[in-house]
C-alpha cells in the first residue's frame, strides 16, 4: 500500500464521513424516513376500530386513515383542501402493502400488525391530483391496487 | 492438479449454473416484454409473477451459488494445491441439487409464487420453502470442505501469507456463515411452519431476519467478482497487482461489515427506529470503503499492464487488449461497477432512499451488480476456464469477442432508462403499470428504453448460453492445461503475512459489529410485543 493508496483510502473515508454527517444534520430538520409505530390492531378488530377516512384538525391539518387490503385501498379517493400538513395513518389487514404517492416523497411498507404512519407537508402550489400506488407486491392483483388523491385550493 | 471427482464437481455445478442462467433469463425475457407498454403481453398476471419469481430465484440464488461454488474449487486447489474431500463434494451436491429441483417444482407449478424475497404472510407451497432449507445445509458442507481445504493448507504453511485468490473465497465462505443463520431461523421457526401448519408470524421480524441474509448475500456474489479481477486479471495482463495488503483490507472490510447493514432494505418500515437505521448506514458506508479501494487497486493494475505495453498518461488504456473476451468482460463489468457503487450508496442513504424505495430505480441497480459486475465477470471467467474444467475450446472465438460488449451496451442502455423511470416513480415488481392511464407519461417511454437495453443484453446471453452448450459439444480439444492457470497470482504463497492475514480476531470483530448492529432493532421489535399476523396461502 503506497502513499498514494493511503491518501485515497483517506480521501473516501472523509467522503463518507461527510455523507452521514449531513445525513444527521438534515435528520434534525425533519428529514428523517418513517419509523413511528403506535399500538397495533388485531386484524379482526381493525375495520371497526380503525375507522378509515379523512378527519380535519382545522388549519389544513389532516389526519388520514387508510385500509389497505388486497387489491384496493379504502379510501380510494382522498379528497383535501388546502392541506398543510397531512398525517397518514396505514393499516394493512392482510398481507404486506406499500403506500407511494407517485412524484412525493411519501413512500412507506405498510405491514400487516402495525400502523405505518408518515407526515406529509404538501407543495403549497400544487392543485390536482396524484396517483397513490401499491408498491408491494400483494398477490395476482396488485396492479390494480392504487388510489387518487386530490388537492384542491 | 485437480482429483477426478474435482473435475466432476466442477463440471456439474458450472453446467448446472448455465442451466440456472438460461432458464432464469427465459424468464426475464417473459417478464421484460409482458410488462413493457406496448410490447405484447406474453403471460397473464399469475404468469407474470411465477416468471418473476422464477427469474429472481435462479439468477440471486441458484445461478450465483453453483457458479461460485465451481470457482471456489477451481481457486482453492489451484493456488493453495491441497485437495478436496471427496464425501463432502459428493454430498454438497446431492444436498444442493436435491434442494434446488425441490424448490423448484412449486415455483414452475406456480404454487410458489411469493417472489424470491418471499415475504410473509403471503405464503407458498411447503416445498418451496423445505427445498431452499435443503439448499442452505449443503452450502454449509460446502463451506465445512473449503474451510478444510484451508486449514489443511495453513497447519502445512505456517507463517506465509494466504494467496489473494484463496483469501477471497475464504471470505465468501466467511460472509455465507455470517448470513444464513438468519435466513435459517426464518425459514425453520416461521416460514415452513406457516406453510405446513399455518402458523401466525410477525412480517417486520421476518423481514428484518430476511434482510439480515439479503444484504451480506449481495457480497456473497460480490466477492468472487472481486477475486477475478485481484487473482485472474493480474496474470492475464501479466502484471502483479498493484497492492496485495489492500486488496486484503478490502476483503477484511467486507467480512466485518456486510451483515449488519441489512436495515438499508427497511428504511421505510414502521417500528424500527431512526437511530438504528442510521447505524445501518453507517456500516453500510465503510462497507463502500472496501469497494473504493477495490476500485483504486484494479485501475492501478490496468495502468501498470497499459504503461507496460508502452502507454502514456492516458493512453495506456488504449493498449489494453480490449480484444480479449475475458479481459473485455471484466473491463467492461468493472466500468459498470462503478454505476452501480454510486447508485448503492443513495440506495444505502436513510433519507435518499425513500425517494427510490421499491421503484425501478432499485431494478436498476441491480442488474448493475449482481447483473453485470458478478454475472459478466463469471462469463469471463467461463471463457478462461472452460478449457481446463472441460478439455474443450470455446466453440466460437467471435462470437465470445462481441458478446460482452454486447451485454454492456444493453445493460448500460437498461439501468440508465430504468433508474431515471424510478426517479419517476415507477414501481418495480408489477405486471402492469399502467393505472388504469393514471400513471405519470414519462413511464412508458422509459420504460420501452428500458426494454431495448434489455433485449440487447438478453441477446448476449443467449449467445453465451449458445457458445458455452455448443462448446461442449463441437468445441476443439483443450489447448490450455490448467498449470499455466494457477502461477503468478498476484499473491504468491511467499508472501509475508499481514495483520489482515489474522482471520480469527476479524472475525471476533465482525461478530461484535453483527451483536451490535442487530441488539438495537431486535430490542425494538421484541420489547413492544410482536403482532403476529394470519397467513395468506398464495392463489387462496
Amino acid at each position: 500500500m503506497d502513499r498514494w493508496e493511503a491518501l485515497w483510502i483517506v480521501i473516501v473515508a472523509a467522503t463518507l464521513g461527510i455523507f452521514i454527517g449531513t445525513l444527521v444534520a438534515i435528520a434534525g430538520v425533519g428529514y428523517i424516513p418513517p419509523s413511528e409505530v403506535e399500538a397495533e390492531y388485531r386484524p379482526t378488530d381493525a375495520v371497526e376500530e380503525f375507522k378509515p377516512g379523512v378527519r380535519s384538525l382545522g388549519d389544513g391539518v389532516y389526519e388520514v386513515n387508510i385500509l389497505a387490503y388486497r387489491f384496493s385501498f379504502q379510501p380510494n379517493k382522498i379528497v383535501l383542501e388546502n392541506p398543510k400538513e397531512v398525517r397518514f395513518r396505514i393499516y394493512s389487514n392482510d398481507v404486506l402493502h406499500g403506500f407511494n404517492i407517485i412524484g412525493t416523497n411519501v413512500n412507506i411498507m405498510v405491514i400487516p400488525g402495525y400502523v405505518s404512519e408518515i407526515v406529509w407537508r404538501p407543495p403549497p402550489d400544487f392543485e390536482g391530483s396524484y396517483l397513490v400506488i401499491c408498491n408491494e407486491y400483494c398477490g395476482i392483483g396488485h396492479s390494480g391496487m392504487f388510489a387518487e388523491l386530490v388537492i384542491k385550493r | 492438479m485437480f482429483k477426478d471427482y474435482e473435475k466432476v464437481f466442477m463440471r456439474i455445478s458450472i453446467l448446472f449454473s448455465f442451466v440456472a442462467l438460461a432458464l432464469g433469463g427465459l424468464f426475464g425475457f417473459i417478464q421484460l416484454v409482458s410488462r413493457t407498454p406496448g410490447f405484447p403481453r406474453l403471460v397473464d398476471a399469475s404468469g407474470y409473477y411465477t416468471a418473476l419469481t422464477g427469474h429472481g430465484v435462479l439468477m440471486a440464488i441458484i445461478w450465483t451459488a453453483f457458479f461460485i461454488m465451481g470457482i471456489a474449487v477451481f481457486v482453492m486447489v489451484s493456488e493453495l494445491r491441497v485437495n478436496f474431500r471427496k464425501t463432502l463434494l459428493g454430498l454438497t451436491l446431492v444436498l444442493t441439487l436435491g434442494g434446488t429441483v425441490t424448490a423448484a417444482i412449486p415455483i414452475l407449478a406456480g404454487r410458489a409464487s411469493v417472489l424470491y424475497t418471499f415475504y410473509p404472510p403471503l405464503i407458498g407451497h411447503p416445498l418451496f420453502y423445505i427445498g431452499l432449507a435443503v439448499v442452505i445445509v449443503g452450502t454449509w458442507v460446502f463451506s465445512a470442505a473449503v474451510i478444510d481445504v484451508f486449514l489443511r493448507w495453513r497447519r502445512a504453511n505456517r507463517g506465509v501469507g494466504i494467496p489473494v485468490g484463496a483469501f477471497g473465497v475464504i471470505t465468501t465462505i466467511i460472509i455465507w456463515l455470517e448470513a444464513t443463520p438468519g435466513l435459517s431461523i426464518e425459514v425453520l421457526m416461521d416460514l415452513i411452519p406457516a406453510s405446513l401448519f399455518g402458523k401466525p408470524v410477525d412480517v417486520l421480524l421476518d423481514r428484518t431476519l430476511f434482510w439480515y441474509f439479503g444484504h451480506p448475500l449481495v457480497y456473497f456474489w460480490l466477492i468472487p467478482a472481486i477475486v477475478a479481477f485481484y487473482a485472474i486479471m493480474p496474470k492475464l495482463l501479466g502484471v502483479e497487482l498493484y497492492s496485495v495488503k489492500a486488496a486484503k483490507l478490502a476483503y477484511i472490510l467486507f467480512i466485518l461489515a456486510s451483515t449488519p447493514v441489512g436495515l438499508h432494505h427497511q428504511f421505510v418500515d414502521s417500528g424500527l427506529s431512526f437511530e438504528a437505521k442510521l447505524l445501518h448506514t453507517t456500516l453500510t458506508y465503510s462497507v463502500a470503503l472496501g469497494s473504493f479501494v477495490t476500485a483504486f487497486n484494479v485501475l492501478a493494475t490496468l495502468e501498470r499492464a497499459g504503461r507496460a505495453r508502452g502507454g502514456g498518461a492516458f493512453s495506456w488504456i488504449l493498449k489494453l487488449p480490449w480484444r480479449n473476451p475475458v479481459f473485455a468482460g471484466l473491463a467492461l463489468a468493472f466500468i459498470l461497477f462503478g454505476f452501480g457503487g454510486i447508485g448503492g450508496i443513495v440506495n444505502a442513504s436513510l433519507t435518499m432512499n425513500y425517494v427510490v424505495h421499491n421503484t425501478l430505480w432499485v431494478v436498476g441497480h441491480f442488474h448493475l451488480t449482481v447483473g453485470s459486475i458478478v454475472t459478466l465477470v463469471f462469463m469471463s471467467i467461463t471463457y478462461l476456464i472452460f478449457p481446463v474444467v472441460f478439455d474443450r475450446n470455446i466453440f466460437s472465438g467471435s462470437l465470445a469477442k462481441i458478446q460482452p460488449y454486447m451485454w454492456f451496451v444493453g445493460m448500460f442502455i437498461f439501468a440508465l432508462a430504468y433508474h431515471i423511470a424510478g426517479i419517476y416513480g415507477a414501481p418495480r415488481r408489477v405486471d402492469d403499470s399502467s393505472y388504469m392511464g393514471l400513471s405519470p407519461e414519462i413511464w412508458s417511454p422509459l420504460l420501452q428504453i428500458g426494454a431495448v437495453g434489455g433485449l440487447i443484453f438478453w441477446l448476449s446471453g443467449v449467445i453465451f448460453i449458445l457458445n458455452v452448450f455448443a462448446s461442449l459439444k463441437f468445441g476443439a480439444p483443450a489447448t490450455v492445461n490448467g498449470a499455466s492457470l494457477s502461477n503468478g497470482s498476484g499473491s504468491e504463497p511467499e508472501d509475508e503475512p499481514t495483520i489482515f492475514d489474522r482471520l480469527s480476531i476479524w472475525i471476533i470483530v465482525a461478530l461484535i459489529l453483527i451483536v451490535i448492529g442487530y441488539t438495537v432493532p431486535m430490542m425494538e421489535i421484541f420489547s413492544r410485543g410482536l403482532s403476529p399476523v394470519e397467513i395468506v396461502y398464495i392463489g387462496g
